[in-house]
């Protein structure tokens, strides 16, 4: 990662990328946060699957967002290491009325953190609360899971367009400090600060702690795991 | 040997290089310094005779020296004394190449004997030079400051020698040690780009396109390195994969489950071109080059999903199409480009970005691949092994479809091509059509007009006037001959056919015997009526084509002697004015052949005298009297140009007509010049003359 490190322009690059079962509504709450932003117009000559947008945060600070989307087949699901190798964030996208993506993600969430650590800032998203009468993940179960393995919980809506922004706002929030936390210079209290804020989300104060264990272990995996 | 190629220095005489058996051809040394022709016919017929007959066409020699130098060997050829030029130089020419053959014979041979760390230095000398200027120039047109180009270069030269030690270096090599080393100098680069003082005017693209250009600089020039090194397993891994997605060609796009239809053509081309896209990154190389056209692949791939689905694809359906694109192009040394890229390549290029994201996804395509088994397909495991072992036929529809598709796919295009021949036939044919029409309407137009302006103009032929004063005089010179008055009938009947008689000088008639005797039964008749004749153009047509042949000669003496006559008769003032009239009379009447052997009518009237009359057209006697009779013509017509009144004029044989009269015999002697061997309008002037004032409406009663 040094590379990546050195290329410290004005904006910070982050790669964040969306993982989840099929159908859970990650390509729509990517075309719904680009298309917030750009209008739909842009979205004819837009592929749904890495978009870049540029985030600046209500407290000034500026990053650049590559997402990248994955396959969420899951015959695919061996492929995951292979993208999430050096992103900075994930987001972990379930359909709230669907148990079973649930799961899902709880699989990917192990396999991140056994994969990557700390490193990654994760955020859990249960997309579709427009159908809130067919949900079938509580939010508090989803909640509590979040602060279990150390990840922020967002509820969102690509439909409606309730969340997407804040999500990716938060995501970003993230990874800032995950960055600021691994450079030296960074001061660790900005996680703090920046958790705190998070008022209406989930706070993950105790994230290193329960973290720790589980993925400190593993950094030569991150070359190795994709096989190539 | 000679190599020098300064002349003085050769000693190659010609002699030496010809052929020994003298034929003047050039020898060659493997024909036994012979020439091959002779060296052949030795070979062919072993009779030293032969030989000895070939040196008889030592004439040849020469012309045929060149070809033969180039034959001969340049092993050795005969060095003796003298100074050849041009020989010695090709036959040095001929030497350096053979020498190269041999070069390359031998370096061929080395190369096959040689292994292992010698073929890295032997790899070494084939660095492209080329490039390298390319690269200099591109460097030169960085727009970073001077000092930071400097030591840009100072990098990449030191990044260049580090990888070249580090692969000629004895020591165990780890290709991952060397991503390393070059990863290090990417950051070291990239912390000079952007922490360096020389380079603190620049913008942040002019640095990025810095590091881009010292990445692919190094790249490039390292390319032969780097790219699948000796000591990694990266060629047999591609040709495992390679192996594999020929076993996996049984599988189709339903298998994956993804939404490219096979069968359509408009689906089948995005996917040819998303192949080759993918096929080409082996061609490039730069890692950024190779991403590109992964990048450029990819699109297209998003392209037919869009058309497919009908909005932006996601990652679901992008995936596994291109995992169908990458079994169906199943690229060459798919593995040693993924790892070239992913080793060398700046880490941030496959981290962030379009290309890394596409990149990402074609190593995930190519793991999938890798690890596929029946359940990532759908299938049972037994099923899969059958359809892998081969056991079980299949048939894919994308097969099947590029076969079907190619036919259809031929006959729709040849049908289109075909359909566009039609529409060009049918579009030639009505132009031929319009064409004959117009044709046939532009004869007719034509016929039409020739029509109005011939009964506008009507030929008129005037009667032949003759003054009895004139016929009196012929009369009084052929008095003699008793021919006279068989000539003047002739005359007569002619005038009252209203075809007019010859307007020839009585010169013509001179001359015209001795060429062909019958006509100069006309000629003297012309003589006696001399300068009354009119040409008759329409008879002229009829006439037979051996007379036309006569003609030129005739014509000439006429004219001549013509000309002669004229001189005295005409003034300077009126040659343009006869210029005129005659051109006039041309344009008038270009159908109508004008021949001075219309006479032959006459001619043939009087056959029977017809060797009478050559003698007497000998007689300088006649030839007087032409010229006196030629001096009448010239006088009608000056009256028929001012004033009908002829006759007065005629009669009172005023010397003033002269000034008025055309010169009517100047232009007629150009244009026998020009056209003597044809069919021309050689008219006579007085007939010109004369049609031209029958236009005017000067006609003259019979």
């Amino acid at each position: 990662m040094s590379a990546r490190r050195s290329r410290s322009g004005p904006t910070l690059n982050f790669k964040a990328v969306l993982l989840g079962e099929g159908c859970v509504g990650k390509t729509s709450l990517v075309l719904r946060y680009m298309e917030d932003k750009f209008n739909a117009q842009h979205l004819s000559t837009l592929q749904a699957s890495f978009v870049t947008r540029k985030v600046t945060l209500e407290d000034g600070r500026r990053a650049q967002l590559n997402i990248w989307d994955t396959a969420g087949q899951e015959r695919f699901h061996a492929l995951g290491p292979i993208y999430y190798r050096g992103s900075d964030g994930a987001l972990l996208v379930y359909d709230i009325t669907d148990q079973d993506s649930f799961q899902k993600v709880k699989s990917w969430v192990r396999e991140l953190r056994q994969m990557r650590g700390t490193e990654i800032g994760l955020v859990i998203v249960g997309n579709k609360t427009d159908l809130e009468e067919q949900r079938a993940v509580e939010y508090s179960e989803a909640l509590q899971y979040a602060r279990t393995v150390g990840a922020q919980y967002v509820e969102t809506s690509a439909k409606e367009n309730e969340g997407v922004t804040e999500l990716f706002e938060l995501l970003t929030r993230l990874m800032l400090e995950q960055r600021s936390q691994r450079e030296p210079d960074a001061s660790p209290l900005r996680l703090q600060n920046a958790n705190n804020g998070d008022a209406d989300a989930v706070s993950v104060s105790d994230e290193s702690e329960t973290t720790t264990p589980g993925g400190q272990g593993d950094t030569v995996g991150q070359r190795s795991c994709c096989g190539i | 040997m000679a190599t020098a190629a300064r002349p003085p220095s050769l000693r190659l005489g010609q002699q030496d290089l010809k052929c020994r058996t003298g034929c003047g051809f050039y020898g060659t040394p493997q024909n036994d310094g012979l020439c091959s022709m002779c060296f052949r016919e030795k070979f062919n017929d072993k009779q030293r005779k032969l030989r000895q007959k070939a040196g008889e066409t030592a004439g040849l020699a020469p012309g045929h020296a060149p070809g033969f130098t180039d034959r001969r060997s340049p092993q050795h050829g005969h060095h003796g004394q003298g100074r050849g030029e041009q020989q010695p130089r090709k036959q040095e020419a001929a030497e350096t190449s053979g020498t190269l053959q041999k070069k390359k014979f031998t370096t061929v041979l080395q190369k096959t004997l040689q292994a292992g760390a010698q073929k890295i230095t032997q790899q070494r000398s084939h660095v492209p030079d080329p490039t390298e200027g390319q690269f200099l120039l591109q460097l030169r047109q960085l727009r970073i400051p001077d000092d930071g180009k400097r030591k840009l270069k100072l990098e990449i030269q030191r990044l260049d020698s580090e990888i070249r030690k580090y692969i000629n270096g004895n020591s165990a090599k780890n290709v991952d040690e060397l991503s390393d080393a070059v990863q290090n100098a990417y950051t070291k680069v990239s912390d000079i780009v952007h922490n360096d003082p020389s380079f603190e005017i620049a913008t942040n693209e002019d640095r990025d396109s810095a590091i881009d250009f010292f990445e692919k600089v190094v790249m490039t020039q390292n390319h032969k390195f780097l790219f699948s090194p000796y000591f990694t397993e990266d060629e047999d891994s591609d040709v495992k994969v390679q192996k594999r997605i020929r076993q996996l060609s049984w599988i189709t796009a339903k298998h994956l489950d993804c939404s490219i239809d096979e069968v359509n053509a408009e689906a089948r081309d995005l996917v040819y071109n998303a192949i080759s896209e993918l096929v080409g990154i082996d061609s490039y190389y730069s890692p950024q080059e190779k991403l590109q056209c992964t990048v450029r692949c990819c699109r297209h791939i998003f392209e037919l999903l869009k058309r497919a689905t009908g909005g932006p694809a996601s990652a679901d359906d992008f995936l596994p199409a291109l995992i169908f694109v990458v079994l169906k192009a199943n690229p060459v040394r798919l593995h040693s480009n993924i790892n070239f890229v992913t080793r060398f390549t700046n880490a941030s290029r496959v981290m962030s970005g379009e290309g890394g994201y596409y990149f990402t996804n074609l190593c995930s395509a190519i793991a999938f691949i890798e690890n596929l088994n029946g359940e990532s397909l759908g299938i049972s495991s037994e099923e899969f092994g059958a359809l892998m072992s081969g056991q079980q036929p299949y048939s894919t529809p994308w097969e099947s479809a590029l076969l079907a598709c190619e036919s259809l796919h031929l006959i729709s295009e040849n049908m289109k091509r075909m359909e566009g021949l039609q529409k060009r036939n049918a579009l030639i044919s009505s132009g031929i059509a319009s064409f004959e029409k117009e044709l046939i309407e532009f004869q007719r137009e034509v016929t039409e007009r020739v029509d109005t302006v011939i009964a506008k103009a009507p030929l008129n032929l005037l009667p032949i006037k003759t003054p009895a004063f004139l016929i009196g005089q012929a009369r009084a010179h052929l008095l003699s001959d008793n021919e006279a008055g068989h000539y003047q009938a002739n005359v007569l009947s002619g005038g009252g056919g209203s075809l007019t008689t010859q307007s020839l000088t009585a010169a013509t008639s001179l001359a015209k015997p001795s060429v062909a005797p019958e006509d100069s039964g006309l000629s003297l008749k012309d003589t006696s009526i001399g300068s009354m004749g009119r040409l008759s153009p329409l008879q002229q047509n009829l006439q037979p084509a051996d007379h036309l042949f006569a003609s030129p000669m005739f014509n000439y003496a006429a004219f001549d002697a013509v000309s002669l006559l004229e001189d005295p008769v005409t003034t300077e003032g009126n040659d343009g004015d006869v210029m005129m009239l005659g051109s006039e009379f041309q344009g008038g009447l270009t159908n109508i052949n004008y021949d001075f052997d219309l006479s032959d009518q006459s001619g043939e009237n009087s056959t029977a005298d017809e060797s009478k009359l050559n003698l007497d057209e000998f007689d300088p006697l006649v030839q007087k009297s032409s010229p006196i009779a030629q001096k009448p013509p010239a006088l009608p017509e000056t009256p028929t140009l001012l004033d009908s009144t002829t006759d007065s004029l005629i009669d009172s044989e005023v010397p003033g007509t002269a000034v008025l009269l055309p010169s009517p015999l100047k232009p007629e002697v150009a244009n026998y010049r020009g056209f003597s061997n044809f069919d021309i309008p050689s008219i006579s002037c007085n007939t010109g003359d004369f049609s031209s004032l029958g236009h005017e409406g000067v006609e003259e009663p019979k």
